[in-house]
């Protein structure tokens, strides 16, 4: 990977920095591009939708973004810090301090109450708030005691979206958050996101392939075949309530 | 190969180290199980063999003198069948380059042709016949190994106060001398204790026995019984000085034998069951979690038309192939310990060969157990598995339900981190699992502390011994009871401190039904070197009448202080009377009965007698006396306190250390195929929730430690209750192995607890490191992303 520096002309609210991102799996003939060069810039309070079909390269995006992978080559900055070159504990130090993460299948913690799966990153964040204020917060304060397998899906994926929010992350990282939700609870739960966005300023990145959601975004970008090919700003943003799919 | 059989193989490739696991718990059953059995098989075998080619004798007695002519008598005893008579005389060696001399029992060799009883076993050199070979005797082996003897060698003995030089012809083995110690010992003592044989004529010339014998071997006739032998015989050496025949039962080399027999059949039943259920259990866990994990692919099999029992047998074959692995390594390593505990075994017996016999039979035993043991393992999940329609096997199984963990109901959880109540719930939740596991790993705990208890249970009565009863430097006896002044020859020896009179009689006990025959010791009212010692460690002041008997000797006898007790001497003018027991010792070894040396002299009626002195003598002049004592014609034996204590170290450190490296094998594989195997398996139920940790910013150290906290607390628990089945083991292995002969006494040190606690804590720690190895394999992503 190429040397990098954080470039000096970056404005103090630029969250993401990224130039020439790639990702590649495999070597030889079987090498396969998963992104191929993405150059991307987010800005604190922003929300990004990503649109794109399966394969197109989003998942390894957010992988990126989040820390959970780093580029084979290219250049990605968190803050003016070099996020691409971290090692394994730059970047659990990075996902624990700095980005929430939402996933299609909740992933609770199936022996911890709605509480205390928040509970359990409160105890290591820097400055979390509290576990009951982050399920307020998705309207789940009145089933703080309940365990996953006494929730509903959607109930499932605001705890984990509480959990995403309690350490106040720099990020919220969204991968299809509704995708095994019926189109009511998936509002319920798009509009908890949003309400996240708008009272906390988080920079909210939602991964999807379901284009109904680019209404709610500031900017939507479209990747097919590991490239963006499509950059989409909204004058006005859509409630997430006056979504329909 | 069939498809699903190929598919077997690649699944047990994936599983590898787990079955490798479970594999090795089983193997130490099975290695147990083979070894304890071959070895009884091959102790059995050997000794039976040997008794029979070499014509062991039935019955034994001891006498003071008789005319060679009361032979025929003895063999006109109806149900005798043969009889050999001889002399056995207690010497004391002198041996080169040694300056404390060693005891050694002398046993004649017929004048004409071969030993009738108790045939001799050449093991090197030639063996002495008839009267020719003048000044020559015949070693035996455990005696002659322990100081470097070899055949032309030369060897200085006392013999009835003559000093007298041989050379020793051949090293010899005895059915009588399996065991080659004093009667009573509970360990050998090689170096200061021998057997030795030489010709008649010699032996009796120089005891003063020409034309008599002392001592007497007899075969019974079959059908014969032989307790009317035991009576006829008596009866017949009576006025001969017969100091009482005994059978088999109470020869000392062949009970010694015997009881490690019963020792070994006990281990051989008790642990490897033990180990065999934890493997079962295990099996169960591994093959479990594997049915949970291929649920759809059941389903799928199903609906493609396999039967239930084409699946069942799958997953079963899935198990034999763990039970094939543990039997054959279980099988290899039962030989090898087999074949270095027979190499221990000839530290104690002294047979003609004795050699490991893999007893087949009991290895197609073993492969039947095993094979039950996993199928019991095995059979409740896959019949789990195959019950389900395929269509629901299909479905992903509902998301487990948790609730809070007794603690925490009992509002006892607010100081608990998440991650600590993580650990309680899923112990609670899965109850059976977490107490299987936590018994397999007190299990390694408690296995470990029976040889610690062992070693300082010896080291204990060692110490009890030689420092709270017997005090002297040295004991040396007269080769028959001689007048006190013989106490005054001992005081004028070089260096001799203090020396205090010692009147042994042989005697028979009787309390109803119950007797005894030994020696009632006679000493100084309150003797500073030999000390009577109670339960309480106090020394008792002997009384001016009465008996003070040891406390296994009363409970064998039935009888408490304050009864009275009949006593039949069985030598010199063989009084009988009725004394009072006026007090109970304490003692580890052998029976004992004390009285005030005047009082026992009183009852003997023969005056103001010594059997021998225990001295105490001081270090600067311990070669003179040594010297001295050599010289004399009067002392027969001489017993150095710190030689034979120094001896037994030695044994028990040999043996006590190889049954330390087997069970610290044993524990470690069991500690460490226990944690790892949860470990793996919790890994495997557990990924997904592990995946989301390492996501949401915990660091490998904290998720790894979510994983076996768990472990860490059932391990936790485990321990005290291993410490408490320990010391069960200990206390009923020492129950069995505790005889009129040897008692140990249940010695339970921090130390000893402290170690296993170590052990298993290490190998659990080891082992679940090496578990959380596997997280960094943990594809996150592709965890996340994946539907339950």
């Amino acid at each position: 990977m190429a040397t990098a520096t954080p470039p000096s002309e970056l404005s103090p609210s630029s969250v993401f920095h990224a130039r020439a991102l790639t990702k590649t799996y495999g070597d030889g003939d079987a090498v396969v591009r998963a992104l191929a060069g993405v150059d991307l810039d987010c800005s604190a309070g922003e929300f990004v939708v990503v649109l794109g079909a399966s394969g197109s390269g989003k998942s390894t995006l957010l992988n990126l973004l989040g820390g959970l992978d780093t580029p084979t080559s290219g250049t990605l900055f968190y803050r003016g810090w070099d996020l691409g070159r971290a090692d394994e504990a730059g970047l659990t130090r990075y996902r624990r301090d700095a980005v929430g993460f939402v996933f299609q299948f909740y992933n609770l913690i199936p022996s911890l109450t709605a509480r205390e799966n928040v509970a359990l990153i409160t105890e290591i964040a820097a400055d979390p708030m509290a576990p009951e204020e982050a399920l307020q917060l998705v309207g789940l304060g009145a089933r703080m005691d309940h365990f996953p397998a006494q929730l509903s899906g959607g109930e499932q994926q605001r705890v984990a979206i509480a959990r995403a929010i309690a350490k106040r992350p720099a990020v919220l990282m969204c991968d299809e958050p509704t995708g095994a939700l019926d189109v009511r609870t998936g509002m319920a739960v798009l509009e908890a996101i949003e309400r996240i966005n708008r009272d906390l300023g988080t920079l909210t990145l939602i991964i999807t392939h379901n284009s109904v959601m680019a209404g709610m975004a500031d900017r939507v970008l479209t990747l097919s075949d590991g490239h963006i090919t499509g950059e989409k700003r909204n004058a006005t943003r859509v409630a997430a309530t006056s979504l329909a799919w | 190969m069939s498809l699903l059989d190929l598919k077997l193989l690649r699944d047990l490739r994936a599983l590898k180290s787990q079955a490798l696991a479970v594999a090795l718990v089983m193997a130490c059953g099975l290695a147990m199980m083979i070894m304890t059995r071959s070895l009884i098989a091959s102790l059995e075998n050997t000794r039976d063999t040997y008794y029979r080619e070499n014509r062991f004798a039935e019955i034994f007695a001891r006498l003071k003198r008789a005319p060679n002519s009361v032979a025929a008598q003895l063999a006109a005893i109806p149900g005798v069948a043969a009889v050999q008579t001889g002399i056995a005389l207690q010497v004391t060696l002198d041996l080169p380059g040694v300056i404390e001399p060693a005891t050694g029992l002398v046993q004649s060799l017929p004048e004409q042709g071969e030993l009738v009883l108790n045939r001799l076993h050449l093991r090197s050199g030639r063996i002495l016949l008839g009267r020719e070979s003048m000044g020559e005797i015949l070693a035996g082996e455990a005696f002659a190994e322990a100081n470097n003897l070899h055949p032309g060698d030369r060897i200085a003995a006392v013999l009835y106060g003559r000093r007298q030089n041989f050379r020793v012809a051949g090293i010899v083995l005895s059915p009588e001398f399996v065991f080659e110690a004093p009667p009573g010992a509970a360990l050998p003592n090689n170096k200061t204790y021998g057997v030795f044989w030489m010709p008649y004529k010699e032996l009796a010339t120089a005891s003063n026995l020409d034309g008599a014998f002392n001592n007497i071997s007899l075969r019974l006739a079959p059908g014969a019984s032989e307790a009317e032998v035991i009576a006829a015989v008596d009866q017949v050496l009576r006025p001969y000085g017969g100091r009482g025949a005994y059978g088999r039962e109470s020869h000392p080399s062949h009970t010694r034998v015997r009881d490690e027999i019963k020792i070994l059949q006990g281990l051989s039943i008790g642990f490897p069951l033990v180990f065999l259920s934890v493997a079962a259990f295990m099996t169960n866990a591994v093959m479990s979690r594997q049915i949970t994990l291929q649920r759809e692919q059941i389903a799928i099999l199903k609906a493609f038309g396999f039967s239930n029992w084409e699946i069942g047998g799958h997953y079963l074959k899935f198990s034999l192939v763990i039970v094939v692995g543990g039997t054959v390594l279980g099988t290899v390593g039962g030989v090898a310990l087999g074949h270095r505990l027979v190499e221990m075994y000839h530290l104690f017996f002294r047979f003609p060969a004795l050699e490991f016999h893999l007893a087949t039979s009991v290895v197609v035993m073993a492969i039947i157990v095993s094979m039950v043991a996993a199928i019991i393992g095995v059979v409740g999940a896959v019949r789990a598995a195959v019950r389900l329609p395929p269509a629901e096997a299909m479905r992903p199984e509902p998301p487990s339900s948790y609730r809070p963990a007794l603690v925490e109901r009992l509002g006892l959880g607010r100081a608990f981190t998440a991650t600590f109540r993580m650990a309680l719930r899923n112990i609670e939740r899965r109850p059976a699992r977490s107490l299987l596991t936590m018994g397999a790993l007190a299990l390694a705990t408690g296995i470990l502390v029976v040889p610690n208890a062992f070693r300082d249970g010896i080291g204990h009565v060692l110490d009890y011994q030689w420092d709270m009863i017997q005090r002297q430097t040295v004991f040396v006896a007269l080769i028959e009871p001689g007048p006190a002044r013989a106490l005054a020859d001992f005081r004028a020896l070089p260096g001799v401190v203090l020396a205090e009179p010692v009147r042994g009689a042989a005697v028979e006990l009787r309390a109803g039904n119950h007797f005894r025959r030994l020696t009632i010791t006679g000493l100084p009212a309150r003797a500073e070197l030999y000390r009577v010692i109670d339960a309480s460690d106090r020394q008792l002041t002997l009384p001016a009448q009465g008996l003070v008997l040891s406390a296994k000797l009363a409970e064998v006898l039935g009888v408490k202080p304050g009864e009275a007790i009949s006593v039949r001497v069985l030598e010199g003018k063989r009084p009988q009377f009725t004394v009072p027991i006026v007090a109970l010792a304490e003692d580890f070894a052998g029976t004992a009965a004390y009285m005030e040396i005047g009082a026992l002299n009183r009852l003997l009626g023969e005056g103001d007698r010594v059997s021998g002195a225990y001295m105490s003598v001081s270090a600067g002049e311990w070669v003179n006396f040594l010297e001295a004592v050599k010289a004399s014609p009067r002392a027969v034996s001489v017993v150095v306190k710190n030689r034979i204590r120094e001896g037994f170290r030695e044994t028990t450190a040999q043996s006590i250390g190889l049954l330390q490296q087997i069970y610290l094998t044993f524990a470690t594989v069991v500690a460490f195929g226990i944690v790892y195997n949860s470990a793996r398996i919790s890994l495997s139920e557990r990924q997904r929730e592990l995946a989301t940790l390492r996501v949401i910013g915990f660091t490998r150290g904290e998720v790894g430690a979510v994983l076996v906290g768990e472990l860490a607390v059932l391990t936790l628990l485990a321990m005290p209750c291993g410490l408490v089945i320990g010391a069960g083991f200990a206390r009923l292995i020492l129950a069995s192995v505790n005889t009129e002969f040897v008692r140990l006494p249940l010695i339970l040190t921090p130390a000893n607890y402290a170690f296993a606690v170590l052990v298993v804590a290490v190998a659990s720690l080891v082992s679940a490191l090496l578990a959380c190895r596997r997280l960094d394999q943990l594809d996150l992503v592709g965890v996340l992303k994946a539907r339950d």
